[in-house]
């Protein structure tokens, strides 16, 4: 598993990825995790495949205790089908994710791990006194959807939304935007179902300050290619490609 | 525990449940032949004397076996519920000594060492149980050779009683004739249903 740190201030984002050992048959997903003083929130764990290579990165970092939160994006089983694994190995730790989908994401087995339900409005969590804030992303492309937002890191985790299907072992940052645009279409095209939540993501996002916008799959948008990729998008027809 | 194990567990704990809802079935028609018998030995009169208390003993014995295949099927379904926890928790055990192979030079690696010993633990936890409960379903489903057993009995008494119904001899033999048959579809199921236990004892 690849590791590569995309903040360093009194506390960390890390971004994990390209596992080499990853089984052919599944799709390559990036998981991230904020790192503060004494907690540690991972987003978008992954799926189950994932849990041993994931969880044993992580312990280059923090110690299994410190592994607090966890967030899901939405329900996919590439974000959290590895839930039933981490309930029983973390003593304590809280899954943040829709309120919408806790019925279906309990599937995946979620005994230990207490269920902090998001509702529509997102929210927020808190770590060691960092504020991370929970940005609705409905339909973008789950029906009850939420991104990430670091005011401080100025990191936007966006689920599947910029995502692309890449080659194993690509880069983690886009270098040029003109040729990523082609690895990123047909998602968009195919898994973004509405043009309207599209807009209404687009408008909120733009209002925040973003340095990295940081998808589930693919490569990484830093700087000025968070508002090509923002520009892009707008222009792109989704939920059309059947 | 290798996945085909796994499999024949889930596949063994499963198929008893169909096989009790045959025997069921046929303890509902032993039932019904009894409440018939009833009627012909009544219309039979002094004839069939002998044969009356014999038709209340067998509704007794499918009202006792109805109960005894109900308790089980509800024993059956907690065992298939610890079917899918030992699964859990051995998957559990298994992924968490994947991590540990993978974080011999992780910093934290050690931390893991608590999730380790309770995942441990509990797979332990968990077998027992599983064992203790297949013992005692195996235990339940010999009780319910008991009665189908007895009914085999009473049909033999029942066809010597029917012998001298006169002109009811013919309906009454039938009813002993369906009792011995449905008994021995119980016996035959039932012990199917043990010999898989055994094996998923055996097994693991
Ligand atoms: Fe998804
Ligand atoms: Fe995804």
């Amino acid at each position: 598993m690849k590791m590569t740190n995309i903040y360093e201030g009194s506390y960390q984002w890390i971004m994990f990825g390209r596992d080499k050992n990853k089984p052919d048959n599944i799709i390559d997903t990036n998981q991230y995790m904020v790192k503060t003083a004494t907690r540690c929130l991972l987003i978008d764990p992954g799926g189950v495949e994932l849990f041993a290579p994931m969880l044993a990165a992580v312990l280059h970092y923090v110690p299994v205790d410190q592994i607090t939160d966890l967030f899901a994006s939405h329900q996919d089983p590439d974000i959290i089908s590895s839930l039933g694994l981490w309930d029983q190995a973390l003593p304590e730790a809280k899954l943040h994710a829709s309120e919408l989908w806790e019925g279906f994401i309990k599937h995946f087995g979620c005994d230990s791990i207490e269920y902090v339900p998001i509702g529509d409005n997102g929210g927020s969590i808190n770590l060691d006194g960092i504020e991370l804030q929970i940005i609705p992303a409905h339909y973008m492309h789950s029906s009850a959807n939420f991104n990430i937002y670091d005011p401080q890191a100025k990191i936007l985790m966006s689920g599947d939304i910029g995502a692309a299907l890449e080659a194993p072992g690509s880069p983690v940052f886009v270098d040029n935007f003109d040729l990523h645009v082609e690895k990123m279409r047909f998602f968009h095209q195919r898994w973004m179902p509405s043009n309207q939540a599209k807009r209404v993501w687009i408008d909120r996002v733009r209002k925040l300050d973003i340095d990295i916008l940081a998808p589930q799959h693919g490569r990484m948008f830093q700087g000025d290619d968070v508002n090509r990729f923002l520009d892009w998008f707008e222009s792109l027809q989704v939920g059309i490609a059947v | 525990m290798n996945v085909g194990q796994t499999k024949s567990q889930f596949v063994a704990v499963a198929s008893i449940t169909a096989e009790l809802s045959a025997v069921m079935d046929v303890a509902k028609e032993i039932s019904l032949a009894a409440a018939n018998a009833k009627a012909i030995a009544f219309r039979a009169g002094d004839k069939a004397k002998g044969f009356q208390p014999i038709t209340d003993f067998i509704n007794e014995l499918a009202k006792e076996t109805i109960e005894l295949v109900t308790a089980i099927n509800e024993h059956a379904l907690l065992l298939y519920q610890m079917t899918v926890n030992n699964h859990r928790t051995s998957n559990v055990y298994t992924q968490l000594k994947l991590v540990e192979a993978q974080s011999k030079n992780a910093a934290y690696s050690s931390s893991l060492d608590l999730s380790l010993q309770n995942s441990q633990n509990k797979m332990s936890e968990c077998k027992r149980d599983y064992k203790l409960n297949i013992t005692q379903l195996l235990d339940q489903l010999a009780e319910v050779m008991h009665p189908a057993r007895a009914a085999r009995v009473i049909a033999a008494n029942s066809r010597i009683e029917a012998s001298q119904a006169g002109e009811y001899l013919q309906s009454l033999q039938a009813v002993a004739e369906s009792v011995d048959n449905a008994a021995q579809v119980i016996h035959d199921n039932v012990t199917r249903c043990r010999s898989s236990l055994s094996i998923v004892q055996l097994t693991d």
